[in-house]
């Protein structure tokens, strides 16, 4: 090979029953370098470093790593090898201090049984120092903010000294100025000797940051590139397996739309330390419009979605639904005036798992599909309609009477949007509509919503997928730190300048 | 009345309720909320008193109170954390199963339901006259106390550095706020919640021994009264930290010391005893209260 | 699709059965163990209750604040309230009910009869607002809150029965005797066997209907189970949460209210056998169902009463149905598996 290889993968396939996650990934880590891998959601690489870690055994295969091969029984035992995992979920408790979590289950010891905090403090210390993070060994970690946090999560891998250090999606929870730092962290890691596997599928951070690039596809590595020589299209195209910007509207021209059915006039929302997590929005979305809300999370998109749902009042300014101001109006004052919305995140605001589908779906309908009777439930009425939305929507293995925790991820979201848009409500306010979904669930939520706005609804989609935005939006607004930085036509609209007005407009995509 | 002589009743009535208190914070730290200290407690004491009055030994009957306790808290530990019942079903099982099975013992083996008075009990160990007056005003008051309330004073100081300054301390600590981060970092979660729940047998025994055996000698069924729920709501107002949570303790042993005097004001009894739980309500209330306006969305 | 729904009900009667099989079982080993006659001490305890009509009224007569307190539990557990409040707003009721009585005795019965009754349900309705306005507005824990209001209404009653409304010719903590126009009548044909029952087996099938087969019942469901979505789809959660709780406490109001009118006829201070706690266990055995903790409350009350005639016939010991009760409660949310937990179970709980 030539080459000094810290990782070795060698035809490593996982079965999950029927469900093939991994089929013969091979995946070979030089020494000291920083290598991606990037994938679609649903493309197996959660699962890849879940083996990686020794969270799931691997049902054939090999892995080599520094030279031998060798069995992972779990994260323990992963961490002893050298192996450092830094999860997108932070694995740290808020009331103790940041020493303590690094040595959270290693405390060093005084007499064998009192902890030594001055000498977890300095060790601390040296390592924060080390790295250069700007960190308070002492601070307690609940008063950090979540880019510090990482760098907690980051440390607590290096303190037992990971030669190979996996960071899963490590961006999806960070502002952008906290992103560019993180890129800077991992370059200094590489130039400190650590070799990084930084999974992502954010394809400007692939190029930002990689020395080289292996795509994985419907559990299959596709490809391996050296970062340098690809270009941001090339790994799209063996992300998705054709070309992505071909997807939904891409290309077809402007189209006809109605009056404005959604109107946001200067709407603002504090937090309880008086910062604004929304400032002064102005939208507005068409009949039969696609409006899409371009940014990374955590930029205000949630509390946009909520106020525009009524559940979370507005410090200021003015909603109107169709004409009518609804600022006061209730969660169901909203819905008769013709709003849907399907949340974010379906397990917390979109569903509820342990009553039934036909419970589920019917929610929001009641009154409108005829199911009840003075107060009362008509059974037959209500079976009747949710075999209906089934059938339309497609949910496999559905049965009314069943409990939707009983559903995968594709089909507890097909439920929300049989749900919604059983009402044919006249906007449409959809968010991260396809987060977690494969890419067979993501092209019929696709075609759902193009759908809906052919018939004339108007459509607000917040979305964090770029690729997404850009297949199904008519028109781009880009949120930024709580604000609107610009709104674009599809055709005025390409990634570079969204990506930028995303980064709040300052630094040059790379 | 000399402060040493407030002092040592005030000990002396509080001593089970920081036990109880101390019991229920350990399991609060480890995430569970534990209303089985009452049903702990009560085996406690009926053994301690059993045992105590057929050996004739006061430590026979001390350790008798202590493994009761302990054994209870292991099925309790077992029914949830092993077979997955729920720790607030459960503890209420376990204090319904102590009520009903120190009665059914009562009355099928000493053939009186009312309690059990043994006609002769040994006296537990005693603080030495004059052994501790070397402390200023806690050493002369601890002095001619029982051996547990000494325990109890110094258990206070012991529960903060086992939470604060040992490494298992902290571990149970991150077992109860994060098990996630907390098995992720290696620690056994389950044994952590195991080893909470013990220490609180042994607290509830220590309380439990402490009711029967110091000055009154006796079992009567449901001789605990609620004083495990107070443990709960002193903890629960302390927010799970040592001294806080013991100085709430103590504090409402007070208002129940206060009970006998306040009635020859003409306020009754009931309502001074009442004082501790509708403190506990109002204080849980406060501090979530609070957390809600620290919350609210500023003014723009 | 009707064979599915057997199957499905079938299984769900299968762990609290097991539990019920399982208690029974120990008990009677530890009857074996200490009685010479353990199959005679167990036809006692299950059995003597249908040997008179007389006994029969008095199984009636216990299972009928079960009923109701269990019902009124299945409210608020179906709004997500872990309501252990039970036994307060029992009192709550019982106490009301009887001041009330007491007070205005003068009044002619059509007055002071629904009088009475509104004044226990009412009672029992506000101690358990409390938990369920604290829960909602600002997250304070409601078993805590429910667990000190119990000993706080006890406490009252025990001031108000022992210094305000005592019976001074009578022995131990009873209050005086309420008028005999506004007692309850007992059932047509079963002498001594209180109406209130009917009223308890009506409304346990009636809730059954409300919950399951109404749109408010489907809302508060909603908000049991998964409170951010039931307000997303538009549901008042907070109010149906807080609503729930009222009904709860209602319930067990209305128990304590038909309890002194039809059984004991003044408030005693003892009357209750921890009826709040066993009605709690009736209503999880019953798997939160109401029609169904009629059945559960009715198993208890058989248990309750046989333990008398048990330890009348043979020398086993009437606590043993606290012991057994300790025992069922503390094995019924256990599971087998250790990740059994299929979605029809109540994981918080």
């Amino acid at each position: 090979m030539g080459h000094d290889n810290i990782l070795v993968l060698d035809g490593i396939t996982k079965k999950f029953g029927d469900i093939v996650a991994l089929e013969h990934v091979d995946l070979s880590i030089r020494r000291g370098e920083v290598h991606v891998v990037c994938g679609e959601n649903g493309a197996g690489k959660s699962t890849l470093m879940n083996i990686l870690v020794g969270i799931h055994a691997p049902d054939g295969g090999k892995i080599v790593f520094n030279g031998k091969e060798t069995t992972i029984r779990d994260p323990l035992a992963a961490g002893a090898m050298g192996i450092g995992m830094v999860h997108q979920h932070f694995t740290l408790v808020p009331s103790m201090s940041v020493a303590e979590n690094l040595f959270l289950g290693h405390h060093l010891r005084h007499f064998g049984f009192f902890s030594d905090r001055q000498a977890m403090v300095e060790r601390a210390g040296t390592l924060i120092d080390t790295y250069s993070f700007a960190l308070d060994p002492e601070a307690s970690v609940r008063t950090l903010s979540v880019g510090q946090r990482q760098r907690v999560e980051i440390l607590k891998a290096l303190v037992f000294d990971a030669e190979l250090l996996i960071l899963d999606e490590p961006t999806a929870v960070l502002t952008p100025p906290e992103v560019e730092e993180l890129l800077k962290v991992i370059t200094n890691l590489r130039d400190r000797g650590r070799t990084v596997l930084f999974i992502t599928h954010k394809l400007r951070e692939v190029k930002a940051v990689s020395d080289r690039v292996t795509i994985l596809r419907r559990g299959k590595n596709i490809s391996t590139h050296i970062t340098k020589a690809v270009t941001e299209n090339d790994i799209a195209r063996d992300m998705v397996g054709r070309d992505v910007f071909l997807m939904g509207r891409q290309g077809q021209g402007a189209r006809a739309f109605g009056k404005n059915v959604l109107q946001l006039e200067n709407v603002s929302i504090t937090n309880s330390n008086g910062r604004l997590l929304l400032d002064g929005i102005n939208l507005d979305v068409r009949a039969g419009e696609v409006l899409g809300i371009a940014g990374v999370d955590g930029n205000g998109q949630t509390e946009l979605a909520e106020a525009i749902a009524g559940l979370i009042p507005v410090q200021a300014g003015t909603i109107r639904l169709d004409g009518t101001d609804i600022n006061n109006a209730s969660v169901v004052r909203r819905q008769e005036a013709g709003l849907g919305f399907v949340p974010e995140d379906r397990l917390d605001r979109g569903l509820s798992r342990n009553m039934s589908i036909a419970e589920n779906m019917a929610a929001t309908n009641y009154l409108r599909a005829g199911i009840l009777w003075r107060g009362f439930v008509d059974k037959g009425r209500l079976a009747e309609f949710t075999q209906k939305g089934i059938e339309q929507f497609d949910i496999r293995g559905a049965k009314p009477s069943l409990t939707v925790g009983s559903l995968s991820g594709g089909n507890m979201q097909k439920v929300v949007l049989a749900r919604e848009f059983a009402r044919d409500p006249k906007v449409l306010l959809v968010s991260q509509p396809t987060r977690g979904l494969d890419i067979g669930a993501s092209e019929f939520v696709y075609s759902e919503i193009l759908s809906a706005a052919d018939k004339g609804n108007g459509i607000l989609l917040i979305s964090s997928e770029l690729s997404e935005i850009f297949a199904l939006a008519d028109r781009i607004a880009v949120i930024y730190s709580g604000r609107i930085m610009q709104i674009l036509t599809r055709e005025d609209a390409d990634e570079e300048t969204v990506g930028i007005l995303m980064n709040g407009g300052k630094e040059q995509a790379a | 009345m000399s402060y040493e002589s407030l002092l040592a009743s005030v000990l002396e009535q509080s001593t089970p309720l920081v036990l109880a208190a101390l019991a229920a914070m350990i399991t609060l730290r480890a995430n569970i909320l534990n209303v089985a200290v009452e049903g702990m407690m009560l085996v406690s004491a009926f053994s301690a008193i059993a045992v105590g009055s057929a050996t004739g030994s006061a430590l026979a009957g001390f350790s008798a109170g202590i493994f009761g306790a302990v054994g209870t808290s292991l099925v309790f530990s077992i029914i949830t954390l092993r077979f997955g019942a729920g720790f607030i079903v459960a503890g209420l099982g376990i204090n319904l199963l102590a009520a009903g099975g120190t009665l059914f013992a009562l009355e099928r083996w000493y053939n009186s339901p009312g309690g059990l008075r043994p006609l002769g009990f040994p006296e537990m160990w005693h603080v030495p006259e004059g052994s501790l007056s070397f402390i200023p005003l806690l050493g002369p008051a601890l002095e001619g106390q029982s051996i547990i309330v000494l325990l109890t004073v110094l258990a206070v100081p012991a529960c903060w550095m086992f939470l604060y300054r040992t490494p298992t301390g902290s571990y149970l600590r991150a077992a109860g706020e994060d098990e996630h981060a907390a098995r992720s970092a290696g620690i056994n979660v389950v044994r952590m919640k195991v080893l909470a729940v013990t220490i609180s047998g042994l607290f509830s025994g220590l309380a439990g021994a402490q009711l029967a055996m110091d000055k009154l000698h006796f079992f009567l069924p449901n001789m605990t009264a609620g004083r495990g729920f107070i443990g709960l709501a002193a903890t629960l107002f302390g927010a799970g930290h040592p001294w806080v949570t013991a100085s709430a303790a103590v504090l409402f042993g007070f208002f129940g010391a206060l009970g006998d005097r306040l009635q020859a004001f003409d306020i009754p009894a009931q309502f001074v005893l009442m004082l501790p739980y509708l403190v506990a309500i109002l204080a849980l209330t406060f501090s979530r209260w609070r957390i809600y306006v620290r919350n609210k969305p500023a003014k723009l | 699709m009707i064979n599915a729904n057997l199957k499905g009900s079938l299984h769900a009667l299968i762990a609290p059965l097991g539990a019920i099989a399982l208690t029974m079982a120990l008990g009677f080993l530890l009857v074996a163990a200490i009685s010479d006659e353990p199959v005679l001490a167990y036809r006692e305890l299950l059995f003597a209750n249908f040997d008179s009509l007389s006994n029969f009224a008095l199984f009636l007569n216990r299972a009928t604040p079960l009923v109701l307190i269990s019902v009124g539990i299945t409210f608020a557990f179906r709004a997500g309230v872990f309501n252990v409040g039970g036994e307060g707003q029992l009192f709550a009721g019982a106490i009301a009910t009887t001041v009330v009585g007491i007070a205005f005795a003068g009044l002619p019965a059509v007055i002071l009869f629904p009088f009475a009754v509104i004044a226990g349900i009412a009672a029992g309705a506000a101690i358990g607002w409390v938990p369920g306005i604290l829960k909602v507005k600002l997250g304070v824990d409601e078993v805590v809150v429910t667990l000190m209001l119990n000993t706080i209404v006890l406490l009252f009653t025990s001031y108000l029965v022992n210094q305000v409304i005592r019976d001074t010719t009578a022995y131990g903590a009873v209050s005086w005797k309420l008028p005999e126009h506004i007692w309850l009548p007992t059932i047509p044909g079963i002498p001594g066997a209180t109406s209130g029952f009917m009223v308890a087996v009506v409304l346990s099938l009636l809730s059954w209907v409300v919950l399951f087969r109404t749109h408010w019942g489907a809302e508060v469901r909603s908000a049991g189970t998964n409170l951010r979505y039931a307000e997303a789809v538009g549901i008042a959660a907070g109010n149906r949460v807080i609503t729930a709780m009222l009904i709860a406490g209602g319930f067990a109001g209305l128990a304590g209210a038909l309890y002194v009118l039809g059984i004991g006829h003044r408030f005693e201070q003892n009357f209750s056998p921890e009826y709040g706690l066993i009605a709690l266990t009736c209503a999880l055995l019953a798997r939160v169902n109401p029609a169904a903790s009629l059945f559960t409350a009715l198993y208890y009350a058989l248990m309750l009463n046989g333990a008398a005639y048990m330890q009348i016939s043979t020398e086993v010991p009437r606590s043993l149905v606290m012991l057994l009760t300790g025992l069922l409660v503390l094995l019924m949310t256990a599971r087998l598996t250790r990740k059994g937990s299929n979605s029809q179970t109540f994981d918080a709980f």
